[in-house]
């Protein structure tokens, strides 16, 4: 059974807060930095990640997924359609209006970037 | 090596943890109510025909043609919602759905052959729910623990109804593949109507 991704790690977010964020060659620029401060919070990151395998996803699939309240799901996908690593069409199902995200190239790019980063963080952290 | 490198380390392992679960319940295939509302239906009309006096004595048939129907009908409305997912007939989701669900029908299909030919029809309903429920538990890897409680359900169905008598026993398949179906999937549409925004 797939495991639902809890965007509030238990273990995880106190050694977050404390550490500093990773220096890995090549990842220094102003680009990367803002970057982080976008895809690095753990619901938009999840947000990302799940709109990579999927072609699109509705704002109450994802909210499932992340098990959020509709607030903050709207803030963080509001923050990401403005980066426009998301896009958002939204229409009518009937009477209920639905909003349903998509990934952009850019986003694609993005979160390759941020992988990219995470491991080279573990390579560059193994290999000291 | 320094402690702070340790655990730095092992938060970028834990953000990569992360996003691969995501992908993997973004992956999840959406079992829809409307399934279960079928098969239910299905399920329910079959119990009702084989209570007719008539029809009795051919319970066998008429629940194998039921299972056939609901089958295929159940199928169709799987198919349908894995496409309005994004996945593909042959995409890894539905391909782990049909794995899972695989042996425990076939385990089904041949037990019900051999117990037809030794004359042992009375083996046959608790032999049916049981192994139902087993391909249920397995298919919600895949899928979703809903599943699983169904399958867990249809398992406890098939007790009573290896130690009832046979009039009973059409009753007890009737609520299993008839009543916790359509309850189901009732469940199941009543939850992703709440979702929808």
């Amino acid at each position: 059974m797939a495991m639902k991704p809890s965007a509030r790690p238990r273990s995880e977010a106190p050694a977050a807060k404390r550490l500093k964020p990773a220096v890995v060659p090549g990842s220094q620029g102003a680009e990367d930095s803002s970057f982080d401060r976008l895809v690095y919070e753990r619901v938009r990151l999840g947000i990302m990640s799940a709109l990579a395998v999927r072609e699109e996803l509705t704002f109450s699939e994802l909210k499932a997924l992340f098990d959020v309240s509709d607030g903050n799901l709207s803030a963080h996908a509001r923050k990401l359609e403005e980066a426009r690593y998301v896009s958002c069409l939204k229409t009518f199902d009937g009477r209920r209006p639905k909003s349903v995200y998509r990934l952009t190239a850019a986003g694609r790019a993005a979160l390759n970037r941020y992988l990219d980063h995470v491991e080279a963080v573990i390579k560059a952290t193994r290999g000291a | 090596m320094r402690p702070n490198t340790i655990a730095l380390d092992s938060h970028a392992a834990a953000t990569l943890r992360y996003i691969r679960a995501s992908m993997e319940a973004a992956a999840t295939l959406t079992v829809p109510g409307s399934a279960g509302i079928a098969m239910g239906l299905v399920g329910l009309v079959a119990a009702l025909l084989t209570q007719t006096p008539a029809l009795r004595p051919h319970w066998l048939g008429v629940w194998l043609c039921a299972a056939v129907l609901a089958a295929g009908v159940g199928g169709l409305v799987m198919a349908r919602q894995a496409a309005l997912q994004g996945f593909t007939f042959f995409g890894a989701p539905v391909r782990k759905l049909l794995l899972c669900l695989s042996p425990g029908l076939f385990a089904g299909a041949v037990l019900t052959l051999v117990l037809w030919h030794s004359g042992d029809l009375r083996d046959i309903p608790g032999t049916w729910l049981l192994l139902y429920g087993c391909a249920l538990v397995a298919a919600s890897a895949p899928t979703t623990r809903a599943v699983a409680v169904l399958g867990a359900l249809f398992g406890a169905l098939a007790v009573p109804a290896y130690l009832l008598s046979q009039s009973l026993q059409l009753i007890t398949l009737g609520a299993g593949f008839g009543a916790l179906h359509l309850a189901f999937g009732i469940f199941i549409g009543l939850r992703a109507h709440g979702h929808e925004t």
